[in-house]
């Protein structure tokens, strides 16, 4: 019964998002309670007030969704999690709130209860349990994010997801880099090859459990693919031909990629085991960076066959090759959004580099950075969000994420230098 | 005068001596027999660089065509290979600046197969040479350069 109404509900908070764009829908964020007594309640609510502030900060990265500052002394009762009082958040100015609760299980783990309520309607948007172990609750504070910000846009969180980029330290041929891994708000950072090998473009496959990338390590540039969770790491193809730019399919089946034949370069695609490597274009001229569709159907990617870089699609067999991009100077790094709708690339003319979207047909570009060095679009799983590498004139070069509608960019807190950013989509 | 003279040149042959006299010294302690690696392919590589007139080759932004300076260059390298048939060779390519990342590796790629192929073309038979491709990621941005493997 409650599932009949929540397309409905979804629809009226959008709209109301969409007619005041492009202020964000301010949500509340009770701390989080405990239906658990005793010495128990008191560790439970302090968890609880952990996570309540790790939803803060996951909302707040996001461009759609601003969160109230939550307070500790505002105290929340058990019954108050499913019956909220939901003209006291509305006079605080919020629009939606999101709350639960924390609670001990015999095997040692955590409960946590999530819930988002429209205070407009006053009725319930969405809520869900999630078991965590008891270390483990920061996981469970992305979901719940993840689930209010879903229910608040319609789009899929990002709050639970890992960004790869390349880590770089020195300068000039001192300059080494390495693979680094973190979760999207920058915790668990971790470097995952050694720096004795130039490494370039991590992508991860579909469920972030596995990552391809190119390693210098071999004397020529070559794809290689790391297991994530074993460590475990392989040549991409039993080849000693330069290959380069690896993505995967949407359901991790497959990698495209682009080799070198003679002076060549064209795309191919693999099985992601290795076998099977299968040439998709024969231009001559540079052929590179393919990027499956959503649906796995298409490839976009870029080529100079016309005589400057431009982006083309064609179908996932190689049949079918147009060019999509029109708008003068040179186009590159097309990747296509999880929700199908764009391709994001970046664009090169007399004023440098700039990050930039248009449609699979050509049509609707904009531009979404202002350059000059910017490069390297990653989506956010939202489809709402990209992040991109920015070079300064100082030879740094950072991370950056940037929303659709047109904000700035904001810089991410990583350790050193870092280019080629992969956000990959939501883990299981 | 005379005087003067010997006695500098007394200098010397006691500094030579001295010298000398510590050579075993330094090679028990040893580090490296340096006589060797000095005569190997540091040489090859020196005498490469004079008899070829420079072991790099440089292209025009956003091309990898071989001008008349390039292929003078290559035609020298060319003799120089053919008359060691022992020596093995990589190349190393570079793409500019300007470019995105995949698009200079593919350049960089593609300028060293123009000068592999341009260096078949002239005689040097295949198995002495290699290719590889830095595209912008190291500095020196534009050219082909040839370096002496063993």
């Amino acid at each position: 019964m409650k599932r009949q109404f929540l397309p409905l509900l979804l629809l009226g908070l959008c709209g109301a998002a969409n007619a005041q764009q492009p202020a964000a829908t301010v949500i509340a964020v009770p701390p989080l309670t405990s239906p658990d007594s005793g010495n128990k309640g008191n560790e439970m609510l302090a968890v609880g007030w952990d996570v309540t502030q790790a939803i803060e900060a996951d909302l707040r990265q996001t461009a759609e969704v601003m969160p109230l500052k939550p307070n500790r002394d505002d105290y929340y009762s058990y019954p108050e999690v499913t019956a909220p009082t939901f003209s006291k958040w509305r006079s605080k100015g919020a629009k939606a709130l999101v709350t639960g609760f924390v609670q001990s299980r015999s095997d040692g783990r955590l409960t946590v209860g999530c819930y988002v309520y429209d205070l407009d309607k006053g009725r319930e948007l969405a809520r869900k349990g999630f078991i965590v172990g008891a270390g483990d609750w920061r996981r469970a504070a992305h979901k719940c994010s993840g689930l209010a910000y879903t229910a608040i846009t319609g789009a899929p969180g990002m709050f639970d997801t890992r960004i790869a980029y390349v880590a770089e330290n020195g300068s000039g041929e001192a300059r080494t880099r390495r693979i680094a891994i973190m979760d999207s708000d920058g915790r668990n950072h971790r470097y995952l090859t050694p720096g004795d090998a130039m490494v370039l473009t991590p992508r991860f496959s579909p469920k972030a459990s596995q990552l391809a990338y190119v390693s210098f390590a071999g004397g020529r540039p070559a794809v290689r693919v790391v297991d994530l969770a074993s460590g475990q790491e392989r040549p991409m193809i039993a080849s000693d031909s330069i290959s380069f730019a690896p993505r995967f399919s949407p359901d991790g089946s497959r990698i495209a990629f682009s080799m070198m034949l003679g002076a060549n370069s064209d795309i191919y695609t693999v099985d992601a085991g290795g076998a099977a490597p299968r040439r998709l274009t024969t231009a001559p001229g540079v052929d590179t960076d393919p990027s499956f569709s959503p649906d796995g159907t298409k490839i976009v990617f870029e080529s100079d066959r016309g005589g400057s870089q431009q982006l083309y699609v064609m179908n996932a067999d190689g049949t079918g090759q147009r060019r999509i991009s029109f708008g003068g100077g040179w186009y590159a790094t097309p990747q296509w959004s999880p929700d199908g709708q764009w391709i994001a690339f970046t664009r090169r003319g007399q004023d440098g580099r700039r990050i930039g979207i248009v449609k699979a047909d050509g049509t609707g570009e904009q531009t979404i950075t202002s350059g000059p060095g910017d490069e390297g679009p990653s989506w956010a799983a939202s489809s709402r969000e990209i992040l991109f590498q920015r070079s300064g004139n100082d030879g740094r070069t950072g991370l950056y994420r940037v929303a659709l509608d047109g904000s700035e960019p904001r810089q991410m807190t990583i350790p050193q230098d870092g280019s080629d950013p992969d956000w990959s989509g939501v883990a299981e | 005068m005379m005087r003067k003279t010997t006695c500098i040149l007394g200098l010397l042959l006691l500094g030579a001596t001295a010298a000398d006299a510590q050579l075993p010294f330094l090679r028990k302690r040893g580090a490296q027999p340096q006589q060797p690696v000095l005569q190997g392919i540091d040489a090859l590589r020196a005498d490469f660089a004079a008899q070829a007139g420079g072991t790099t080759v440089y292209f025009g932004a956003g091309n990898s065509l071989l001008g008349a300076t390039a292929k003078a260059t290559l035609g020298l390298q060319a003799a120089w290979l053919r008359k060691h048939p022992e020596v093995v060779v990589r190349i190393e390519g570079y793409g500019d600046g300007l470019d995105t990342r995949d698009h200079a590796l593919a350049v960089g790629a593609r300028r060293a197969e123009e000068a592999r192929a341009y260096l078949v073309l002239m005689g040097v038979p295949p198995a002495q040479l290699s290719t590889t491709s830095w595209g912008k990621e190291r500095p020196g941005l534009g050219r082909a350069v040839t370096i002496l493997v063993r």
